[in-house]
């Protein structure tokens, strides 16, 4: 029996370990996978960042991850937006060990090193000892950032190309639909995030977040608990009996698309007009009554901005990749701006019950996520360990520049794993074709 | 702090043990006996000193959702609790803050040990504070309100399904 020996240095054949009705296992476990995506997804594409309306005072900011990369998103002196590395230029030192904060700089605590809010270098101790520029030595940036409707995102490399490519119209269509949901077109996310850690590989939270085909197995026991959820109504009926659809967009972008299943207005939120009657009319007065019916009616998508960004219905996820197998699940309910706040507590309520490690939902989808991974540990590329993904590749259709299908159809992950195998194989992208 | 009676003391610290070995051991429907109709079960993100639902926490459970959590964890197909964890706790530090007429505030501090059998087999640590309101009723002691305040909440947690 040959032994295949796998290194850093071995440059993987993507095209073989992803096909177009399967993918190996190994994508979810080998480290030198996990390499490659940190640069060709996480450094050389746009990653999503955050959004806007979490650091509204200069001074604020966050701490995230652009793959492994640990940045600060701030709002600088101009009111502009900021992402930073959160290293010290010194000597590598995390600058803001904490998950957010306001300062009015930031100061190294190890020697001293101290750096205005967009990452310029305003001083160091000891000024004599030191023979280089100090303009050269401010914060490492991204050499892209952009945003949409206030959803921050970034390129480290800079060679990505402008974010609305990126995007594409099935990227923008999805973050207008879920900003519209909030009456003055701009969501807020400031009801703070709760991060879940799940001992899985990044790549199987797209697949599941976007996976249709779950929900009467995976989560039975909420069917049993709650038997008239609105999923119910919208996937956990027979195969042929659902109206909903499973889409991939150009760019890797998936969506869930509920919007024909559902049978009532605001049927997503839960709930009737009478009930949130100030959202509804707030609604009305910005959009005019028939694009608030059609945003009462429709909802918010549920969809993946490809990579990292999932628009969770009324919440806002953010996937980080820690390692091969460690991913943190992010997540904020999406607060709406332009009426009381009544609608925004029942959002928190909404958030808390289907999000998080200790919710009705996500807690089944990471012990299948774990159970997964585990079962792929041993994975070399060979004969086994491969993923089917062929389910409804026989009925699905191609219209306006996307791909759909019956909703529990497997047309997402497909789409996930065929734009990166574009992008893992350099076909697309900023880098040389040499990878190829 | 207050003072009771080396009785009411026994019966408090007596109820606090309870509710810990029964949620030890995914005994779910006598653990639900414990509570009243108005009980709020409450985990936090970092300190709980902000009013629940004005920003997200990990748990935020009134009665009936506290209800519909038992019912799933007692369906038999909630994976991320099928099985069971295998879990024990030790309660300490046990202190009455308040007695006002038929209800007490009661502080303890707690670590748990929780083996997480479902899928990665990791022996996982739980740290954190309790406090408990408690009501005496014509049955007996019960609970009203439970806050767990992880010492670790602000950091990415796995898996919490079952009841802590």
């Amino acid at each position: 029996m040959a032994l295949t020996v796998q290194s850093s240095a071995a440059e993987h054949d993507y095209r073989h370990l992803v096909q177009d009705d399967r993918i190996h296992g190994s994508l979810y476990t080998d480290p030198a996978v996990f390499a490659d995506e940190m640069q060709r997804i996480f450094t050389d594409g746009w990653v999503f960042v955050g959004h806007q309306s979490e650091i509204p005072e200069i001074g604020d900011w966050v701490s995230r991850r652009l793959g492994t990369e640990p940045v600060l998103m701030v709002r600088n002196r101009d009111g502009a937006i900021s992402v930073v590395a959160n290293r010290c230029a010194h000597r590598g030192t995390t600058l803001c060990p904490q998950n957010d904060g306001n300062n009015r700089n930031f100061r190294c605590a190890y020697h001293g090193w101290t750096y205005d809010l967009d990452g310029t270098l305003l001083g160091v101790p000891g000024p004599k000892g030191f023979h280089k520029d100090t303009a050269d030595l401010g914060l490492d940036r991204p050499g892209q950032v952009d945003d949409y409707r206030g959803f921050v995102f970034a390129n480290r490399s800079g060679t990505a190309g402008p974010l609305s490519d990126h995007l594409g119209a099935g990227g923008t269509d999805l973050i207008d639909r879920t900003s519209d949901m909030s009456p003055s077109g701009s969501v807020r996310l400031s009801a703070g995030w709760i991060g879940q850690r799940i001992d899985s590989n990044w790549k199987m939270w797209p697949e599941s977040d976007h996976d249709g085909y779950h929900l009467n197995f995976t989560h039975a026991s909420m069917a049993r608990a709650v038997p008239d959820t609105y999923y119910d109504e919208i996937v956990m009926t027979g195969e042929e009996a659902s109206e909903s659809a499973t889409r991939a967009y150009d760019g890797g972008h998936l969506e869930l698309d509920f919007r024909r299943s559902y049978t009532a207005e605001l049927a997503w939120l839960g709930t009737t007009r009478e009930k949130v009657a100030d959202y509804c009319e707030a609604l009305e007065g910005s959009y005019g009554a028939e694009k608030a019916k059609t945003i009462m009616w429709d909802g918010p998508p549920h969809a993946l901005v490809f990579p990292n960004l999932f628009l969770a219905e009324m919440n806002i996820a953010r996937i980080e990749p820690i390692s091969p197998g460690v991913t943190v699940h992010h997540h904020t309910p999406l607060l709406v701006e332009g009426t009381d706040e009544s609608v925004n507590r029942r959002l928190v309520l909404q958030s808390e019950a289907a999000m998080g490690p200790a919710s009705f939902f996500l807690t089944d989808d990471a012990v299948i996520a774990e159970r997964m991974h585990r079962a792929f540990e041993g994975a070399a590329a060979g004969d086994d360990g491969w993923v089917d993904l062929s389910r409804g590749i026989e009925r699905e259709h191609i219209e306006d520049g996307q791909r759909w299908s019956d909703i529990t159809d497997e047309t997402t992950n497909r789409g996930f794993w065929h734009h990166y195998r574009d992008v893992m194989a350099c076909v697309v992208g900023s880098r040389p074709n040499s990878h190829a | 702090m207050a003072t009771v009676d080396e009785p009411t003391r026994r019966d408090i610290e007596a109820f606090v043990y309870l509710e810990a070995r029964l949620a030890d051991e995914s005994r779910y429907d006598e653990w639900e006996a414990l509570v009243t109709d108005d009980m709020h079960y409450w985990v936090p993100f970092g300190p709980g000193d902000y009013e629940p639902g004005t920003r997200v926490s990990y748990i935020n459970d009134n009665r009936a959702r506290l209800g519909t959590r038992i019912r799933q964890l007692a369906t038999g197909v909630h994976h991320a609790q099928d099985p069971p964890s295998s879990m024990r706790r030790v309660v300490s530090n046990i202190e009455i803050l308040s007695a006002e007429g038929d209800e007490f505030e009661i502080g303890s501090n707690f670590v748990l040990y929780e083996h997480a059998v479902q899928a990665t087999g990791h022996l996982r640590l739980w740290a954190g504070r309790a406090t408990h309101r408690l009501r005496r009723t014509p049955d007996g002691l019960r609970m009203a309100a439970k806050k767990v305040e992880l010492v670790n909440s602000t950091s990415p947690l796995p898996n919490l399904p079952f009841i802590i």
